[in-house]
């Protein structure tokens, strides 16, 4: 950008430099400013068109440092462009201290109210000798590249430190969200640096967690991690990633969302996702209006929370997997690449906990009307499919099961299937947002 | 005095032979860094015939770091708060370490006789100084006749 700008404004390389770094890298504003009115954007950065290179002079009996008060011809000075001359003890002082504060292009002349930056060339010859404050003071401009640029964030993973790009403009972001994935494997929302929470576009996921963080007290007993079996009454703890719970007291099985029988779930008409809105007309007529928003809240609350904690123990799945995997090679002679189709079911587990985790954020600020039902009906088929996925590869192989090639058959199938949904809503959900498909709920 | 920088040596000799009007600096037990100022209201301020006292404090960093300063007179004023501490842009992030103790207190002079309100400090006082500023001006007239004698 330097090199092409360079001939195009007359001006030195540094100069071009500093002028980029003061418009943010906005090569755009800055040319037509600086065709409009090239003193005064020259005066942002105190710079003539091609600032003299620094030397660091001496034998001045006249030189006073205006800093230390030291004097005399025997001093070596250095001035800018401005002409202010300090001696070279204090410009390596007074630039050091700056480089340790984390600045780096923005440090400016030392006297008072000036104006003129000094420069990349003169803070690497002041600073020359220092290894540890020049290194510092490198590390702070690639820093503060990445701080400036728009299109830039850093990695917000522990330990991380690369940067990522993201092109996606900030004002497409309430229709989709600038997921992106680092080189370390993080994968991220470039506008809030939280987790992926791609279908749910940032301003609901931010107003989202504020409500869940407001109603802490009502979800913290939500998030308890034990039910009740509806009929035998026992207390049961969830400890693996499917929702199927068989009571081991009274072999009662059932669906641990929606508490029904699970019979009704093997057919798909069961309305296990969605919030039935007539059933909370009726309760609006018996309870108050609040309790029944409070419930409207806390069907969706109790969908995500499962999602997420479905997540979690879907890696905690991965490792047995990896077990599992490893077993089965040795059982039934199969080589690596042939047991990896175990550990792509998991990815994909994982991905479509995540998307129907935000879908839910999603659907509860979503107005209710057809395309909500058409968006719920797709959300229900995604998380069926998810289940059975989940189900199916958390109790791989059993002796009086399928044999190992036909359950890999399954699981691919499934796979496949699951993935290609996955896609396809997301990909809907993106294009419905885009064309507002759909009606917000506003604060 | 070993390990004291010539310059601040140099700055307390100025101020000794050519003393700022209307501010008069004093050092603390004869430390160099420590110091007692007592400067004169400005005249056409309502701060004016007020004798106002402050603290002042070079730190180790000094002159890269700025100096501390602090009124240790009561004082209405919306860039001064409850405390004394001093709302200015040299003392904070516009310091420059070819600023000296002297130039400080010639700002903080002048930022009696001309206040900013925008920029505000003490928010109750700021608030007053927008809404009504002869009735804030009075009290802080009242204030110096008070306080600062």
């Amino acid at each position: 950008m330097v090199g092409r700008l360079e001939p195009l404004l007359a001006l030195s390389a540094e100069t071009t430099m500093l002028l980029l770094r003061c418009y943010l890298w906005k090569e755009e504003s800055l040319l037509e400013d600086f065709l409009t009115d090239q003193d005064g954007t020259l005066a942002k950065v105190g710079l003539p068109e091609h600032p003299p290179s620094p030397r660091i002079e001496t034998g001045d009996d006249t030189f006073v440092c205006e800093i230390c008060y030291c004097d005399g011809s025997d001093e070596q000075f250095l001035a800018l462009w401005c002409g202010h001359r300090f001696c070279s003890d204090c410009y390596r002082t007074y630039v050091r201290s700056k480089v340790l504060e984390s600045e780096s292009w923005r440090i400016r002349c030392p006297a008072p109210k000036c104006k003129t930056l000094v420069g990349l060339e003169p803070a690497r010859l002041v600073l020359a000798g220092d290894t540890a404050a020049l290194e510092r003071y490198e590390e702070n401009l690639t820093r503060s590249f990445v701080n400036d640029l728009s299109t830039f964030a850093w990695c917000p993973a522990p330990n991380c430190e690369y940067a990522v790009e993201c092109q996606v403009p900030r004002s497409a972001w309430t229709t989709m969200v600038p997921a992106v994935r680092c080189r370390c494997g993080k994968a991220f929302c470039f506008g809030c640096k939280l987790d992926d929470h791609s279908p749910a576009p940032c301003y609901l996921v931010e107003r989202w967690m504020q409500k869940c963080r407001n109603d802490s007290e009502t979800s913290n007993w939500i998030k308890a991690n034990t039910k009740e079996c509806i009929k035998c009454k026992s207390t049961i703890e969830k400890n693996g990633g499917c929702n199927h719970m068989t009571c081991r007291e009274c072999r009662h099985e059932f669906c641990w969302v929606c508490m029904g029988p699970w019979s009704e779930h093997g057919q798909s008409y069961y309305n296990c996702n969605r919030f039935d809105d007539d059933a909370s007309k009726n309760a609006r007529d018996s309870v108050s209006k609040s309790r029944a928003m409070l419930e409207r809240y806390l069907h969706y609350f109790t969908r995500y929370n499962n999602h997420e904690q479905s997540a979690r123990l879907a890696r905690k799945l991965l490792a047995a997997t990896e077990k599992n995997m490893e077993q089965i090679q040795r059982e039934h002679t199969l080589s690596w690449i042939e047991v990896q189709f175990l550990s792509e079911a998991i990815d994909v587990l994982s991905m479509c906990r995540s998307t129907l985790k935000w879908s839910y954020v999603l659907g509860y600020y979503m107005l209710s009307d057809n395309q909500k039902t058409i968006f719920e009906d797709n959300q229900s088929d995604l998380e069926m499919a998810t289940e059975t996925l989940n189900e199916l590869v958390e109790n791989p192989i059993s002796k009086d099961g399928p044999s190992i090639e036909e359950f890999k058959r399954l699981v691919i199938d499934k796979t496949t299937y699951v993935r290609t949904r996955w896609e396809t809503i997301l990909a809907d959900i993106v294009v419905g947002l885009q064309e507002n498909r759909w009606q917000f709920e506003t604060e | 005095m070993a390990g004291v920088p010539k310059r601040i040596l140099k700055e307390i000799e100025r101020l000794h032979n050519d003393p700022v009007p209307g501010i008069d600096v004093e050092s603390v037990n004869d430390s160099v860094r420590y110091f007692k100022v007592v400067m004169a209201g400005p005249s056409q301020s309502p701060y004016q015939g007020g004798q106002f006292s402050l603290e002042l404090f070079l730190p180790e960093e000094y002159p890269m770091a700025p100096p501390k300063v602090r009124f240790l007179t009561k004082m209405y004023h919306p860039n001064i708060d409850k405390l004394g501490r001093i709302c200015l842009d040299i003392l904070k992030d516009k310091w420059s370490p070819a600023l000296q103790i002297r130039t400080v207190l010639l700002s903080i002079q002048a930022l009696l006789s001309a206040p900013n309100p925008d920029d505000p400090l003490a928010n109750d006082v700021a608030e007053q100084w927008k809404s009504n500023e002869k009735q804030a001006i009075q009290t802080a007239a009242e204030w110096t006749a008070k306080y600062a004698v």
